[in-house]
C-alpha cells in the first residue's frame, strides 16, 4: 500500500480542540460525554481528536447557537443528518432519477 | 454613499404590522429552513444571512423602529441614503456599542445593516482595527464531490469555490476561487480534507484559518460506498446464478475473479475481504448479484423461453396464497 494513503491522524489533544474551536474544556468535554465524537480512552488528559471530529464539533456548536439548541439536540440532529445522507446515498443508487 | 435598500420585513416574510412572536416565529422557521449546515444548496448561506440581519434589526424594538421610520417610502433594491449625520440625528435612538440581539453574526451583516447600526459598534469593538491584535482567521468549510477512483489512486483536483468577498463598492459579492487539492487515498465520504491556511484572513498578524473541504462521492452507476466498504451491483446471468460458475470483472480495486455458487438468488452478496477503500484495514468489497434476464426478443429466445415453462415445474408465487 502506498506511503501517501490517508490516515487519519489522532493527533489532536483536548487542549488543542479548545483553542482552535475557542470551546471551553467543559464544553468539549460534553461532546465526547454525549457520543458525538468517539475518542478512545476514559481519561480526558488520553483523549485523541482527528480533524473530521474538530468539524463535527464546531458543527455541533454553530447549530447551537445559531438555532437555540442544546448539546444532545445538535449531537442528535448531526446524527440524523448523516443518516439521511446515507439514505439519500442508497436512494439515489437505486432511484437514479431522485 | 449608496446603497440598495433592504425589506427585511419581505426577508422574513411578514407583515409590516407583524408582532415580536410573529417575527421570532418566521425567523426560526427560515432559520431551521436554511442553516447551512442543514441545507447544501448553494444559495442557503446567503439566505441565512440574510434572515440573521433581518431578524437582528425586527426584533430589537428600537432598530425596528428606527428602520421604519427611515425606509418610509423605499422600495426593495432602490438605492438607498442615509440621512446625513445619521445615527445621530435619530432623535431617541443610539445604536454605539449595542450587541446585536445575537452577536455572533455580527461582522457579517450588510453594508446596509451596518451603515444604520453597526458601523460604531465595529469600529469600536471589530478585532481588525485594534493595531495590536493579532488573532489567527476563521476556518472555512466546503464540500467537494469526487469520482469513487480518486480515493482508491489518489488524485489532484481542481476545484472552484465560491467565496464571499468584499468588493470596492463595499458590496459582498461571491467570487469564484480556483485551488488545486491532492485528494488522498483511502479517504471515505463524509471525512475532510484540511487545507492549511487557506480558510479567513487572519486579523493583524495572525495566519490565516484552516480551510476543509468535506468529501463526498459522485453517484456511480454501479459502485456505492457504505463507510469503508464498497458495494458492486454485479449484473448476472440466470444460467450463471443457477450454475454457478467463475466471473471475471474490474473493481476500482483491480480487476477480481468471482466465484459464484450454483443456485445464488437475486439479492445475493458475495463478500471480498480487504478490497473496499484503502485504509490500515481497508473496507471489503460486497458484491451484489443483479440477475438480468435476457429479452425475449427473437424466435428463438422465445423458444427458448417456452421450453422452460413446459419443462420446468417452477411457480414462484406457490408460496403467496398461504401467506394472505
Amino acid at each position: 500500500m502506498s506511503k501517501d494513503l490517508l490516515q487519519e491522524q489522532s493527533d489532536l489533544t483536548l487542549d488543542d480542540i479548545c483553542e482552535r474551536c475557542g470551546l471551553s474544556i467543559d464544553t468539549v468535554t460534553t461532546y465526547v460525554h454525549e457520543g458525538l465524537v468517539d475518542v478512545s480512552g476514559s481519561e480526558a488528559t488520553g483523549w485523541k481528536f482527528t480533524q473530521t471530529h474538530m468539524v463535527h464539533i464546531q458543527k455541533a456548536r454553530r447549530l447551537e447557537q445559531d438555532l437555540r439548541l442544546n448539546p444532545a439536540g445538535s449531537v442528535l440532529v448531526l446524527e440524523l443528518l448523516a443518516q439521511i445522507d446515507t439514505l439519500k446515498a442508497r436512494l439515489k443508487h437505486f432511484d437514479p432519477q431522485s | 454613499m449608496t446603497m440598495e435598500y433592504k425589506d427585511y420585513y419581505a426577508v422574513l416574510g411578514v407583515e409590516k404590522s407583524a408582532t415580536e412572536e410573529e417575527i421570532k416565529l418566521a425567523f426560526r422557521k427560515l432559520a431551521r429552513k436554511y442553516h447551512p449546515d442543514l441545507n447544501k444548496d448553494e444559495g442557503a448561506e446567503a439566505k441565512f444571512k440574510e434572515i440573521g440581519e433581518a431578524n437582528d434589526v425586527l426584533s430589537d424594538p428600537e432598530k425596528r423602529a428606527a428602520y421604519d421610520q427611515l425606509g418610509q417610502g423605499y422600495q426593495p433594491g432602490q438605492d438607498f441614503r442615509p440621512p446625513p449625520d445619521w445615527p445621530n440625528r435619530a432623535e431617541g435612538f443610539d445604536f454605539t456599542g449595542r450587541p446585536g440581539a445575537d452577536g455572533a453574526q455580527q461582522q457579517d451583516f450588510s453594508e446596509f445593516f451596518e451603515d444604520l447600526f453597526g458601523r460604531a459598534q465595529r469600529q469600536q469593538q471589530g478585532p481588525r482595527q485594534q493595531p495590536n491584535f493579532n488573532a489567527k482567521g476563521q476556518d472555512s468549510h466546503a464540500r467537494i464531490v469526487i469520482d469513487l477512483n480518486d480515493t482508491f489512486n489518489g488524485a489532484k483536483r481542481t476545484i472552484t469555490l465560491k467565496v464571499p468577498e468584499l468588493s470596492a463598492d463595499g458590496h459582498m459579492v461571491l467570487k469564484n476561487r480556483t485551488l488545486d487539492v491532492t485528494i488522498p487515498k483511502g479517504v471515505r465520504e463524509g471525512q475532510s480534507i484540511r487545507l492549511k491556511k487557506q480558510g479567513g484572513p487572519g486579523y493583524g498578524k495572525g495566519e490565516a484559518g484552516d480551510l476543509y473541504l468535506e468529501i463526498s462521492f459522485k453517484p456511480h452507476k454501479y459502485y456505492h460506498t457504505e463507510g469503508n466498504d464498497l458495494y458492486l451491483d454485479l449484473p448476472v446471468t440466470p444460467w450463471e446464478a443457477a450454475l454457478g460458475g467463475k466471473i471475471e470483472t474490474s473493481t476500482p480495486a483491480g480487476p477480481v475473479s468471482l466465484n459464484i455458487p450454483a443456485n445464488s438468488k437475486q439479492g445475493g452478496k458475495l463478500r471480498l475481504k480487504g478490497r473496499g477503500i484503502p485504509a490500515k484495514t481497508p473496507g471489503d468489497l460486497y458484491v451484489v448479484l443483479q440477475i438480468t434476464l435476457p429479452p425475449a426478443d427473437s424466435p428463438k429466445a422465445k423458444e427458448l423461453y417456452q421450453t422452460i415453462a413446459k419443462e420446468l415445474d417452477f411457480n414462484p408465487r406457490a408460496q403467496m396464497a398461504a401467506q394472505l
